[in-house]
């Protein structure tokens, strides 16, 4: 329905209902209403006696918005004129929304909407007079208010579609109409919708035009202009049933997630996408999107969220009333209510039908019930495989892999064993792993029945430790040397009458619960598996556990899957049936996605409801399942969709402890992360944005306290305060913040990002690592002994400009030379120029190297690696103290080998490695071990080349130098050692 | 070889900026004996300077062969081994380390390293000096556990190892380890001070310095002499002839941290707060030490901030500066810092302009 219809709908009603409602209009009103007649007549007193009552309702709505002032100035019935809107449209919406739904109900609503039609009719006399009235205030308001502009745009919009589509005899109404809509959008600034903006008067809620755009951008959803401004209604729970909704764009009250529970309520299923099936696009203004377009294009009815809501509403009157009048003969009910009855209708029949169906249902459970008191779980196991919900594909391999084993591996003797091994579908044993509750255990037994194997199952309950060996040979004592005893005499039997003696499978169930009790009980199974002669069917839960990591090897495996809802809702549903429980397909599927795939406990909670009642719905399974949902693995980013959410207010206490504690390590970063993105909606109207700005305040200083706390937890052990924790760093923030996620960044999806800590703090150690290495090589070169700290932030800058201004201004060899020169005075090798660089380098500043040519780079790296061979190599004062790394002893030898043959070869290729990494700046890459290869290398050249230039100086610190280790005494071999264990300390850091 | 190292005093004798001082070390060490040390003063000012002298002057040239070590330590902690890495400067006579590098871990150090080679009686017995010197930078970095350690490990071995404590503000030393050492403190020399000495230099390197051009490195270098005479040689470097005018080049870090002060000053939205978070992550990761970002962030905001907020926004700064030192995630402190900025300018903003 588009809106154009119900303005002027709106308009209609609103001088109707000023008539039922006010009393000085009551005169006209009977004057108008004489034309029907006098059933009719009755039957307007019928509807008026709940009108007030629904008009009180929409009038204290109104009363919480701010009325204009002057508006109350105005008299009496000007006054109620606004507050009336609402129930008016409900009627208009009734009118045409009905008919679809009525198909089913008798021969009443042609009359019906006859005598509506008529009706309608009638109060038009009272609505000139009231427009006059009306136009006179709205002369007014444009004063009042800013924005006419936009708002007379977008009513003159809606005026030319409205003159366009009108229907049957309203036309001069519509006229009216649309005076009048000219002139309430003014008062609304802007909003184009009659009725309840008048009332909000300067509510600046969003513009039409502007509102359009944003609907295409993915993510971007407007919040509802009234949010939580409307009350929700209360319906029959059954008043949608059999209906299907698909929600389009912007609601004026409800959030998406609010307008579908809304709907599964009461019985309604909402899909995604138009299609044949729908029934209704629930949109409250058409944005022409896909949705829109494909529902003109089938013909789908258009519905508003007001239509709805009365929809709904109108259920339960319909119920109420029928209640109330039931005592008189049903068939006066029809007449007297000209617009209910339909619907009433409807309810009734429903009301009717359902305690004539669920009675005889109820006295069949019964007689069921009697019959077994097994529980459902047992009663309702699959009998066949064909039964099983879900994963048919796997229990077909597990079908095929049983009945080829025999074959396989007995059958075919010993001669082809070791190369079937290799062959995938050649394992011994299988390892079926999934969720609890989805069958595994039941397709096993199934599938090994089907197939005539004797099962013998081994479950957490025995135990199953490892075999004792001295008695596995004699009779078994404990339960693992039966096994024992089972695997290796099988083979016995098989071979002596395999005709005779039943196949035998073994299942193992739960290994993953092998634990301190059966020590060494899955190298057991393993060995087992191998020796083998019947088949072994093993269960787990969780395949990744590290328990089972051996055992993964040995066996095929098989990853059951959760069921979708629809497969687990029919399964559950045969079974409601076969109970005689009323139950829906929704309140089915809600069922199954609370227990998250598990059937088994569905089944249980199924079972334990149908005690207590026998029509479950939609209503009943939220509020069981509200307590006894199941744990479930939740991802941090979901938990933080959940906890940041629209809804995410409403989530009590304890859920959002479970949310946040779901990875307590995780999910504050993830929080940190994207805390600011969120739009908070408990703030309400924040024009200037500062209040979004105080409750991020807020959340950032809460989120500090958990980094503190989190100090306290981890360094000092008081794991007491881990809910502190939880609190301070994820649920405060959620508590101020949740409400619409935006993009902060252009062309950015709107998903929660994972916590950039964790990558900027790797960065971040690897640069101060690096700027170890470099600050050592600085000391080493004993000319300065500044601290880390001060070599960034002081020599940094001084140093960048001498490495490489020289290279960008004077010509190659000097530059070369000199900067060559200055590298040797403080040892600083090629990888501490990178890092120099590396470390300069700010986002959105001009990287260092820039301006400085090729050629002139590679001429550097060249002279360097060139130079290494004589240079004075100071950093050889570097000493890893032997013993403490078992690496070093062997590369020390290595390097205390002379290789002068490899030695070009090696530069080369250092000379390579270095010019890439120089080029592309990465520090990291993946050619990290080449280049410690290289760099040791060019190290062990350098350990060479010691020997020929002596440092006049450096007797003194050779004293400490360990003697007698390398081959030569005193200076030459501690130097050279120790360029190894630098070498290589390196190297260890690296690879951390 | 950079100025700044090429014209460091070698000797007590050779101090230009705090002669005083250096006089009185002279003194001290000349009587024999020598009480623990603790030089604190801000950096640039001359601690590391002196202690080197200081050393050279108890233990003679010998002092100023150091060997680098990088060490690895096991530290047997109850139930796990911890291990550690740890750069150490040596000469025979004395040990340079700096804990704090430790991070959370420093505790470890002074329980065990410090311990131990405080323990070890100096190589050399047969030289003039019974004892060996412990030199421990940046002691306001350790933990308060570290420092609880390291106050028995002084009184304890004392007799043959003396400990020279040197960091940036004593106030972040405890009471019982400032009252076992005796306090030096180093004062940032003065701008004429600072001038004097580029004035030296530009003298030893036969420069012509422009009138005035000295002391406006001086004024820039924020009575900093390591800065000063940096950048002086960063200006050398990118122009010489000097000329009076000549811009004197920031720190880059400094640059990049003023324009996130603009960016500040120029919008408080949670946009901006986004954009601000990955500016500061690129300084931390550039090895850029938070509470550096965060009071320079301070000082380049006081700049263009109205002055009655000035008070208000140095005590948040304060606030979650002391944050940040308990905690651990630097930038959650720096982001909120950043928030609560700009949340009291807006609403200053908003009051004043409307």
């Amino acid at each position: 329905m588009s809106d154009i219809r119900k303005w002027f709908m709106k308009a209609h009603d609103k001088g109707k209902g000023t008539v039922s409602a006010s009393k000085p209009a009551n005169a006209v009103e009977t004057k108008g209403d004489s034309v029907p007649g006098g059933q009719e007549n009755s039957g307007r007193k019928k509807t008026s006696k709940y009108f007030p009552a629904e008009n009180q309702k929409a009038r204290d709505e109104s009363g919480n918005e701010q009325l204009p002032a002057k508006r109350k100035v105005q008299n009496d019935s000007s006054e109620k004129a606004p507050p009336s809107k609402k129930p008016s449209k409900v009627d208009v919406d009734d009118d045409f929304v009905l008919p679809k739904s009525k198909n089913s109900v008798d021969v009443t609503p042609s009359k019906k909407l006859k005598s509506g039609s008529g009706k309608s009719v009638a109060p038009k006399a009272v609505d000139i007079g009231e427009s006059d009235e009306d136009d006179v205030k709205d002369l007014e308001s444009p004063v009042k208010s800013g924005g006419k502009s936009r708002g007379g745009r977008g009513a003159g919009a809606a005026k030319g579609p409205a003159n366009g589509r009108g229907k049957c005899g309203d036309i001069d109404k519509r006229d009216e109409d649309d005076v009048k809509d000219l002139e309430s959008p003014v008062k609304s600034g802007g909003r184009g919708r009659g009725g309840r903006d008048t009332s909000t008067g300067s509510a600046s809620g969003r513009g039409r035009g502007g509102g359009r755009g944003g609907f295409m951008n993915f993510g971007e959803r407007k919040d509802p202009p009234h949010k939580g401004e409307k009350e929700l209604p209360e319906g029959a729970p059954d008043c949608l049933t059999g209906l299907t909704f698909v929600i389009s764009g912007t609601l004026d009250s409800l959030e998406r997630e609010e307008a579908e529970d809304l709907i599964k309520r009461h019985g309604g299923r909402i899909t995604g996408s138009v299609s044949k099936k729908t029934n209704y696009l629930l949109c409250d203004e058409d944005i022409g999107g896909r949705k829109s377009s494909k529902a003109k294009e089938l013909g789908t009815k258009f519905l508003t969220e007001d239509g709805l809501f009365d929809m709904i509403r109108a259920s339960n009157h319909g119920k109420a009333s029928v209640k109330g009048e039931s005592t008189k003969t049903s068939v006066t009910i029809a007449p007297p209510l000209p617009k209910r009855s339909p619907l009433k209708a409807e309810v009734k029949t429903a009301l009717t039908k359902s305690p004539s169906a669920s009675v005889p249902s109820a006295k069949k459970r019964g007689q069921l019930l009697q019959h077994s008191s097994l529980p459902w779980t047992e009663k309702y196991r699959p009998k066949s495989t064909n039964e099983i919900t879900g994963n048919q594909s796997l229990v077909k391999q597990l079908h095929d892999w049983l009945a080829q084993w025999n074959k396989q591996f007995l059958g075919s003797g010993s001669k082809g064993k070791g190369k079937k091994q290799n062959d995938a579908g050649a394992k011994k044993a299988v390892l079926l792993s999934g969720t609890p509750g989805i069958g595994k255990t039941t397709s096993a037994k199934l599938v090994s029945q089907m197939l005539g194997f004797q099962t013998i199952e081994v479950n957490a309950s025995d135990s199953r430790g490892k075999a004792d060996a001295k008695i596995s040979k004699g009779i078994g004592g404990s339960n693992a040397n039966s096994i024992k005893e089972l695997v290796s005499n099988e083979a016995l039997g098989v071979n002596m009458d395999r005709s005779k003696h039943p196949k035998t499978v073994l299942i193992m169930d739960e290994v993953d619960g092998m634990s301190a009790g059966d020590r060494g009980g899955v190298a057991d199974l393993i060995a087992s598996i191998k020796i083998s002669k019947i088949p072994i069917i093993c269960i787990c839960n969780d395949r990744y556990s590290q328990k089972l990591k051996s055992l993964v090897n040995y066996c095929l495996l098989l990853s059951y899957r959760k069921p979708t809802k629809q497969q687990m809702a029919k399964r559950l549903m045969q079974v409601a049936n076969a109970e005689g429980i009323q139950v829906n397909e929704i309140a089915l599927e809600e069922l199954a996605e609370r227990v998250n795939g598990d059937i088994r406990m569905a089944l249980n909670q199924l079972q334990y409801m149908s005690l207590s009642m026998s029509v479950i719905n939609y209503n009943d399974i939220r509020q069981r399942l509200l307590s006894s949902s199941k744990d479930e693995d939740i991802s941090p980013f979901t938990a933080v969709d959940k906890l940041f959410g629209f809804n995410g207010g409403k989530l009590r206490m304890d859920e959002r402890i479970d949310l946040s504690m779901s990875d307590p390590d995780l999910i504050p970063l993830v929080v940190q992360e994207n805390y600011i993105n969120y739009k908070p909606n408990s703030i309400g109207k924040d024009d200037s944005g500062i209040k979004r700005l105080n409750s991020i305040v807020r959340a950032a200083e809460s989120i500090g306290d958990g980094d503190i706390v989190n100090v306290q937890i981890r360094r000092y052990r008081q794991w007491q305060l881990s809910q502190t924790s939880a609190l301070s760093s994820c649920i405060i923030p959620a508590a101020l913040l949740h409400g619409q996620r935006e993009t902060l960044e252009q062309a950015k999806r709107n998903f929660n990002r994972f916590g950039g800590w964790l990558g900027k703090n790797s960065t971040m150690g690897k640069n101060y690592r690096l700027l170890e290495d470099f600050h050592v090589h600085f000391l080493a070169s004993r000319v300065s002994c500044s601290g880390r700290e001060t070599l960034r932030l002081e020599y940094l800058t001084v140093l960048l400009e001498r490495l490489t201004n020289p290279l960008r201004d004077m010509p190659k060899d000097e530059a070369v030379k000199q900067v060559l020169e200055f590298m040797n005075v403080y040892s600083i090798s090629q990888e501490d120029f990178d890092t120099v660089v590396g470390l300069s380098k700010f986002q959105g500043h001009p990287n260092p190297m820039e301006g400085i040519p090729p050629a002139v780079k590679t001429a550097l790296t060249k002279a360097y690696n060139e130079g290494s061979k004589t240079r004075m190599i100071r950093a050889a004062d570097l000493v890893t103290i032997p013993g403490m790394k078992k690496a070093p002893k062997k590369r020390i030898a290595a390097i205390l080998e002379p290789s002068d043959d490899v030695l070009g070869e090696e530069n080369g290729e250092a000379l390579l490695e270095n010019e890439n990494t120089s080029d592309t700046e990465d520090l990291e890459g993946t050619t990290d071990g080449e280049k410690l290869q290289a760099d040791l290398q060019s190290l062990n050249s350098k350990g060479i080349e010691v020997q020929m230039e002596l440092k006049g100086t450096g007797n003194s610190s050779a004293k400490k130098a360990p003697a007698g280790r390398g081959k030569g005494g005193g200076r030459t071999a501690g130097s050279a050692e120790k360029k190894g264990g630098r070498g290589s300390g390196a190297g260890a850091k690296r690879k951390r | 070889m950079l100025w700044v190292d090429k014209y460091r005093p070698k000797t007590l004798a050779q101090v230009i900026v705090h002669e005083d001082i250096a006089q009185n070390l002279k003194k001290l060490v000349n009587e024999q004996d020598c009480p623990h040390l603790l030089f604190y003063g801000p950096s640039g000012s001359g601690k590391k300077t002196l202690i080197m002298a200081l050393l050279r002057q108890i233990f003679g040239p010998s002092a100023e062969k150091v060997k680098v070590e990088n060490r690895n330590w096991k530290i047997d902690a109850g139930s796990r081994t911890i291990d550690l890495e740890l750069t150490t400067l040596t000469s025979t006579n004395h040990v340079e380390l700096s804990p704090g590098d430790a991070g959370f871990q420093d505790r470890y150090i002074v329980q065990e390293i410090i311990k131990e080679l405080a323990k070890d009686r100096p190589l050399d017995t047969k030289g003039k000096k019974g004892f060996k010197v412990l030199v421990l930078n940046e002691v306001d970095k350790l933990s308060r556990e570290a420092q609880h350690s390291l106050r028995r490990t002084m009184e304890k071995y004392s007799a043959y190892c003396r400990l020279i404590l040197c960091c940036n503000s004593s106030s972040k030393v405890t009471e019982a380890i400032r009252s076992r050492c005796l306090n030096i403190r180093v004062n940032a020399p003065s701008e004429e001070q600072i001038v004097k000495v580029l004035e030296f230099i530009g003298k030893k390197e036969g420069l012509q310095l422009p009138s005035g051009f000295a002391a406006r490195i001086a004024e820039k270098s924020n009575r900093n002499l390591r800065r000063a005479i940096l950048s002086f040689e960063t200006c050398r470097v990118q122009q010489y002839p000097f000329t009076s005018n000549q811009a004197i080049p920031p720190m880059d870090w400094e640059e990049y941290i003023s324009e996130i002060a603009t960016d500040i000053m120029k919008e408080q939205s949670p946009k901006r707060l986004f954009q601000v978070r990955g500016k500061v992550y690129e300084l931390l990761v550039n090895c850029i030490p938070p509470e550096i970002v965060l009071k320079r962030l301070l000082y380049e905001l006081l700049k263009k901030l109205d002055a009655e907020l000035k008070h208000e926004v140095c005590h948040w700064a304060a606030y979650y500066e002391h944050r940040m030192r308990l905690g651990q995630k630097a930038i959650f402190h720096i982001e909120a810092f950043v928030a609560k900025f700009m949340s009291i300018y807006k609403a200053f903003l908003i009051a004043t302009f409307g």
